[in-house]
């Protein structure tokens, strides 16, 4: 599958259709908030924590700019279940630091993506 | 004929357009552009390029404030260019020249890094108008607080200079603009050598310029100087203004003569001429500079008196001139009397900054503190940050960290922001100030705030751009020294990288002091490795006893990403030694339980089809024995290949003539098709004899015969096992009849069906496809059946389904069957199983037109428009029309679509008709109708047809008659033209095309240039211009948002979308589509993209991003045809196969063309095509398609 994208280095690796199906339903189901406006001060430990009140958190995952150095501002947590997911969208406002997050459900699945700095929990 | 034509035509150029419109038309004299419209606020009726002078004397704080007091209709330029010129020019700045504007009347400011921006995009172009350059030279004063006075000039000089060596026409605005930033600028220069700078440019000086030479040399005192050029003026008998005399109270006071300069305003009045609060605002600041309060108070109240009223930025003069003087003492009296007028917190700002930006910020933050009161009541958010703008100041201007510590503690502690250390801070690393940072963190330690690994990472991020080791090593230290613990992250992403090696890295550190948990080290190493495809190093690594038990999901997707560069390099060096340290790496990384073992197996069979494929025929011979051995191994790893993976190796291997490989190959690695189906029927045999459910496997049989369009076997099978015979085996088996156009069997099989389970129900797709094959051959009443249990059973029509029930209508309608037709579309209607479209009612009319039924065409379209509100084929009948000569009926004609859709429309389908019949002339009339105006979304919808149709010559001619049709974007047409001969390959054309827009003297935006450029490049052709660079779209990303969300205009965001994806950033794309939903939507510009994608090799990985991006693509063929071609064209058979079997899955139809291309693969890979090949050359399905697709487009209503 690797060479099928020859020349193209997107994150995105491509599969072939069969096995990239499979491969989805392999996966396990995620239950996943987008979170924006996260303040520069915290990074991926402080975010986990913060979000770990609400349920067993399974992923997280910052994006940080590797042209600036600083993360993006927003995240994407994966709860490992529905109820974690319901808990964070319940409470408001999310408050971390002081600085007010702003949760949301995912509204495409976010499973398969790799990034550079990721941290997932198993 | 010919004269009823004509009074056709006499009357359609009659036919007026209503006062309201003609008054939309000419009352809006001016070409405002889309962007400029959006801003209609701020731009009003005059253009962006002159705005900033609508916002007088805003904190001039270096000049007297009537310069910038310009009245609103001398504002226009001089030699303002025609307004079709000027629409043509600047075009393409208008968003940027909109954002200064707005960032002016936002803020008072301009910031330099939007000035630069605008200023070097203007320069890219080369064709910088005297516009733009009167407002770039107009930035370059106080609007700019930020920037040191030297930087000013500096910028000023520089615009100047390059602008010039552009080619830019400097007039005496030029002149005078530039005149006013060495004012503003405070810049010392010789005004008798800027008068002979004039001469010999030829521009004549004006009143203005020599007001502003006077302020010169009363800005340093010079009388004399001052007194000549007054004597210039009075020679031309040029009025002497009250600014003349402003001037003067400030040229005697700095010449050390207060009397006289006091003296000037008896003058004045003895002239006639009533001193105004310029003029005492000139004598408050020169006693500012003296520092004389008494004197202050006194004239304030003069001021007052007097009735005359200063504005509180005439007061923020004052204190600018009395800190300046170093009489800062005295300006909190001034602060007090500040009336808070609107925009005062602006004006404030500016002076903060200003101050700042002198050197000032004890006096800035002073005034700062004397309006939080008035920032209090904007506060929305829950945590205060005010005086963020301040503090990021002092940072840029490297002011002294104790003095930014002791701000930030105020703020703090007065509750006007909540972590102004953190914010500073956040200053510091973006402008990579490493000392500023540290020292801002050690203060933020002693308040006890947390310090954390990530603060660290832009300073990293930007050592390690130029490798920087010490100072990496000094952030290292830092963070060492202040007790912060690296983390692994921080180690593999940001530090490793500077250094040539680990171990060069594990030396340096040492060497600097620098303690490093090792574990970390050895963990971001594996990383690093992976990520450099470091095979053998990662291998050693991994194998080494001392590997600590590190959390190796943590880089998971390093290794991962970093075995594709392994394999890369595996298969350019072709080492049978790395195929060893492959399968070790794998064992190894299975160990680790590296990714699942699917995704494992998956790898290693590409890998290995990509090993054999990279393999030339003679090396394939020198290597079989170690291919062989590697496949033996992978035989012993249980690693199975898939079937497709397999046969291309098969092929290529067959290719190659080494029979023995291929018959290895087929004992190691694969059991085959033929195997797998005997294989399948004996178990069904065998299931039967014992008596046990066989019903899963038969239907497993039944769809591998399908997927090989063996028909006949399958009924075969159905009978011989009809009890064990599921619903999903009937549905499988009934689209494989429809498939082979076999409506008896299909509709027996269905009956069968529904005998046995009349709950069964078939997915919409395989409805329709009955319904097509029943109607087809005169079942008309099955199929009508069909659609009603559709409605019955509640079955969903996805879009392509509704094409296809399009396509089945369309094949009545090439058999004139209009009965059936009106029935199928009355059924589909009348149960809602589809909303009436235009594509839908679409063959009821191409059923009259196919027998030149012009008249039956007619009352179709009228019954269709009355029915269902729909207008489809209404381009091909009017064609018909205008080539048959039907002046009557086409004058029937007109008048409906006049009454139905108005006059402009209707016009526009006249025109498009004629354009069609190469009609020109007759063209050329319609669209000079006066009043008719620019409608995009019309002139797109022909331009588009044209460019599908590959028809060049209604286009051009589309493109030169709309010259002076108003508000026609020129750029979009010649951008339309160039996209054809980007089709046809076509480089004299566009050559010319591009000759055409010289003449026109346009300056196109950068994707013109850059497609031009593309088309030459292609012909080995010189590109006769600098190509644009590709914008960086993070500049762009937040206002293509903001277009998308505040004004629902969608084309900024999806072409930013188009961006991400083309350069392959997918999670931008991704990001992108999360905040702006509705590029979900513009599906039109998708499908333009994938169509130019499809041009060229190695575009398949895009293509099926966006397909995976936007999953509820609908229409799929679309997508898969496109994707077919790229295979086609990467020569990618397996990839090819896959897809086609996937879409044998979804039910997914492949147009002729699409199974042609299929077809080619198959063969050229030595498969057997496992469908028929259609018979035709590939030229004639693509035309074929062509016409379908131009026939499908029908004019967008607007």
């Amino acid at each position: 599958m690797f060479f099928l994208s020859r020349g193209h280095g997107g994150h995105r690796q491509l599969h072939s259709q069969g096995l990239n199906m499979a491969a989805t339903a392999a996966g396990k189901k995620v239950f996943e908030v987008f979170v924006s406006k996260v303040p520069w001060t915290v990074a991926t430990k402080e975010v986990k924590e913060y979000f770990r009140q609400f349920g067993q958190v399974k992923k997280c995952l910052l994006p940080f700019d590797k042209e600036t150095g600083f993360h993006r501002g927003f995240c994407w947590i994966g709860f490992t279940t529905e109820e974690g997911l319901q808990n964070a969208l319940q409470k408001d406002p999310h408050i971390i630091e002081g600085a007010r997050l702003q949760v949301q459900k995912n509204r495409k699945p976010f499973s398969g993506r790799k990034s550079n700095k990721e941290a997932e929990d198993n | 004929c010919r004269l009823n034509m004509a009074a056709l035509l006499r009357s359609a150029r009659l036919l007026k357009c209503s006062p309201a419109v003609l008054l939309q038309v000419f009352g809006n004299s001016r070409h405002v552009s889309a962007a400029g419209r959006l801003y209609s606020e701020a731009v009003g009726t005059t253009r962006a390029g002159l705005c900033v002078q609508t916002v007088p004397g805003r904190l001039n704080v270096n000049s007297c404030r009537q310069y910038g007091v310009v009245p609103e209709q001398s504002g226009l330029v001089k030699d303002e260019p025609s307004v079709a010129v000027r629409s043509k020019q600047a075009q393409q700045f208008d968003w940027a020249l909109a954002k200064l504007d707005s960032s002016v009347r936002r803020t008072g400011r301009v910031t330099k890094t939007l000035l630069l921006r605008i200023f070097h995009d203007i320069c890219r172009t080369g064709y910088p108008s005297g516009n733009q350059a009167l407002l770039l030279l107009r930035s370059c004063g106080s609007l700019l607080p930020e920037v040191p006075l030297a930087e000013r000039v500096e910028l000023s000089q520089q615009i100047w200079d390059k602008l010039q060596e552009l080619g830019t026409t400097y007039d005496v605005s030029h002149y005078n603009a530039l005149l006013k930033t060495y004012l503003q600028n405070e810049f010392r220069f010789s005004p008798t050598d800027f008068l002979a700078k004039m001469e010999s440019a030829n521009v004549q000086p004006n009143r203005v310029t020599y007001q502003r030479l006077i302020a010169a040399y009363c800005e340093v005192g010079d009388i004399e100087g001052a007194s000549t050029i007054l004597g210039f003026m009075k020679s031309k008998d040029l009025p002497i203004t009250e600014a003349v005399f402003n001037s003067l109270v400030t040229g005697h006071a700095r010449a050390g003569d207060m009397d006289s300069a006091e003296g000037i305003l008896s003058v004045m009045k003895s002239a006639g001429i009533e001193p105004g609060p310029d003029t005492y605002l000139s004598l408050l600041n020169v006693y500012a500079e003296k520092g004389d309060i008494a004197k202050i108070k006194q004239t304030l109240e003069t001021v007052e008196n007097a009735d005359i009223l200063l504005m509180d930025r005439d007061l923020m003069q004052v204190v600018f001139s009395l800190t300046k003087a170093s009489h800062q003492q005295h300006v909190p009296e001034i602060v007090e009397r500040m009336r808070h007028e609107r925009g005062y917190v602006p004006d404030a700002m500016n002076l903060c900054l200003s101050l700042i930006t002198h050197g000032h910020e004890e006096t800035a933050f002073s005034v700062l503190k004397s309006f939080t009161g008035l920032l209090v009541e904007s506060q929305t958010s829950d945590s205060p940050d005010l005086g963020n703008f301040f503090l990021r100041h002092c940072a840029n201007m490297d002011k002294p960290v104790e003095n930014i510590v002791g701000f930030c503690k105020d703020l703090k502690d007065s509750g006007l922001h909540s972590s102004p250390l953190q914010f500073t801070l956040q200053c510091a690393l973006e402008a990579k100030k490493t000392g500023m940072a540290v020292e801002l963190m050690r203060s933020m330690k002693e308040e006890g705030l947390p310090l954390r690994p990530h603060y660290f990472c832009p300073l990293f991020t930007h050592y390690q751009k130029d490798k920087n080791i010490p100072g990496t090593l000094q952030a290292l230290r830092a963070m060492q020294e202040l007790g912060v613990a690296s983390d692994f992250d921080t180690f593999s992403i940001y530090i490793l990288p500077s250094f040539p090696s680990v171990d060069s890295a594990r030396t340096s550190l040492k060497e600097a002091g620098i303690d490093v948990d090792g574990n970390i080290l050895i963990a971001a190493e594996l990383r690093t490795e992976a990520s450099r495809g470091n095979l053998a190093g990662l291998f050693s690594l991994m194998s080494s006893p001392a590997l600590p038990n590190i959390d190796l999901s943590a880089f998971r997707a390093s290794l991962i990403s970093g075995f594709r560069g392994i394999f890369v390099v595996l298969v350019l060096q072709k080492l049978p030694l790395c195929i060893y340290m492959t399968i070790n790496v794998f064992i190894e990384s299975r160990k680790c339980q590296i990714g699942s073992s699917l995704l494992f197996a998956e790898n290693v069979a590409y890998f290995l089809y990509n090993l054999i494929d990279s393999l030339n025929e003679t090396e394939v011979h020198s290597k079989e024995e170690q291919i062989r051995e590697y496949f033996g191994l992978l035989k012993n790893m249980n690693i199975s290949i898939s079937l497709n993976i397999f046969r291309g190796i098969r092929n290529i291997l067959e290719s190659y003539q080494v029979p023995e490989l291929v018959k290895c190959s087929i004992h190691e690695l694969s059991c085959g098709l033929e195997g797998k189906l005997s294989f399948l029927e004996k178990t069904l045999a065998e299931l039967k004899a014992e008596g046990k459910p066989a019903s899963s496997t038969l239907k497993k049989v039944i769809t591998v015969l399908c997927s090989e369009e063996r028909l006949e076997r399958a009924l075969e099978l159905k009978t011989q096992y009809e009890t064990d015979m599921t619903p999903a085996a009937y549905a499988t088996l009934i689209n494989l009849c429809c498939r082979h156009d076999n409506a008896e069997e299909a509709l027996k099989l269905k009956m069968e069906l529904a005998r046995k389970d009349s709950e069964a129900t078939l997915d919409a797709q395989k409805y329709v496809a009955l319904v097509r094959v029943l109607s087809k051959h005169g079942k008309l009443e099955e199929a009508i059946d069909m659609l009603k249990e559709m409605k019955e059973k509640d079955v969903q029509l996805r879009e392509s389904t509704i094409g296809l029930l399009t396509l089945t209508m369309n094949t009545a309608a090439m058999k004139g069957d209009a009965n059936t037709i009106r029935r199928l579309q009355e059924t589909i209607f009348t149960l809602g199983l589809a909303k009436p479209s235009s594509n839908l009612c679409s063959p009821l009319i191409s059923c009259y037109l196919e027998s030149e039924n012009y008249a039956g065409a007619f009352d179709a379209t009228v019954e269709v428009q009355k029915q269902y509100n729909q207008m489809p084929k209404i381009h091909d009948l009017i064609c018909g029309l205008v080539e048959n000569g039907d002046a009557e009926l086409l004058q029937k004609v007109m008048e409906f679509l006049s009454q139905e859709r108005g006059e402009m429309m209707m016009l526009y389908d006249l025109y498009f008709a004629f354009l069609q019949t190469g009609r020109y002339k007759e063209a050329r009339k319609i669209i000079e109708t006066p009043g008719l105006r620019a409608r995009p979304t019309r002139v797109q919808w022909f331009a588009e047809k044209c460019i599908a149709a590959q028809q060049m010559e209604p286009l051009e001619n589309m493109v030169d008659m709309t010259v002076k049709l108003f508000e026609c974007d020129r750029d979009d047409m010649y951008h339309y033209l160039l996209r054809l001969c980007k089709e046809t390959n076509d480089w004299q054309k566009a050559e010319a095309t591009w000759m055409k827009m010289q003449e026109e003297n346009l300056a196109p935006r950068e994707r013109t240039l850059r497609l031009l450029a593309d088309i030459l490049k292609n012909n080995d052709k010189e590109v006769p211009f600098e190509v644009p660079e590709v914008k960086e779209p993070i500049q762009l990303s937040a206002m293509a948002e903001r277009l998308c969300n505040h004004f629902a205009s969608y084309r900024a965001a999806t072409d930013l979308f188009l961006i991400y994806l083309d350069t392959g950033r997918t999670e931008e794309a991704k990001f992108l589509l999360q905040r702006c939903a509705a590029v979900n939507e513009q599906k039109d510009t998708m499908f333009t993209y994938m169509l130019r994608a499809a041009q060229q090799p190695g575009q398949a990985a895009k293509i099926k991003a966006l397909s995976e991006l936007i999953p509820d693509f609908t229409e799929k063929e679309n997508i898969f045809s496109h994707l077919v071609k790229c295979y086609g064209l990467d020569k990618d058979f397996s990839s090819a196969k896959a897809l086609y079997e996937r879409m044998q899955v979804e039910g997914v139809k492949a147009d002729e063309l699409t199974l042609k291309r299929l077809a080619q693969l198959y063969k050229e890979a030595g498969a057997t095509v496992p469908f028929e090949e259609p018979p035709e050359s590939f030229r004639f399905y693509a035309d074929k398609l062509n016409k379908q697709r131009s026939e499908s487009m029908e004019p967008a209503d607007n």
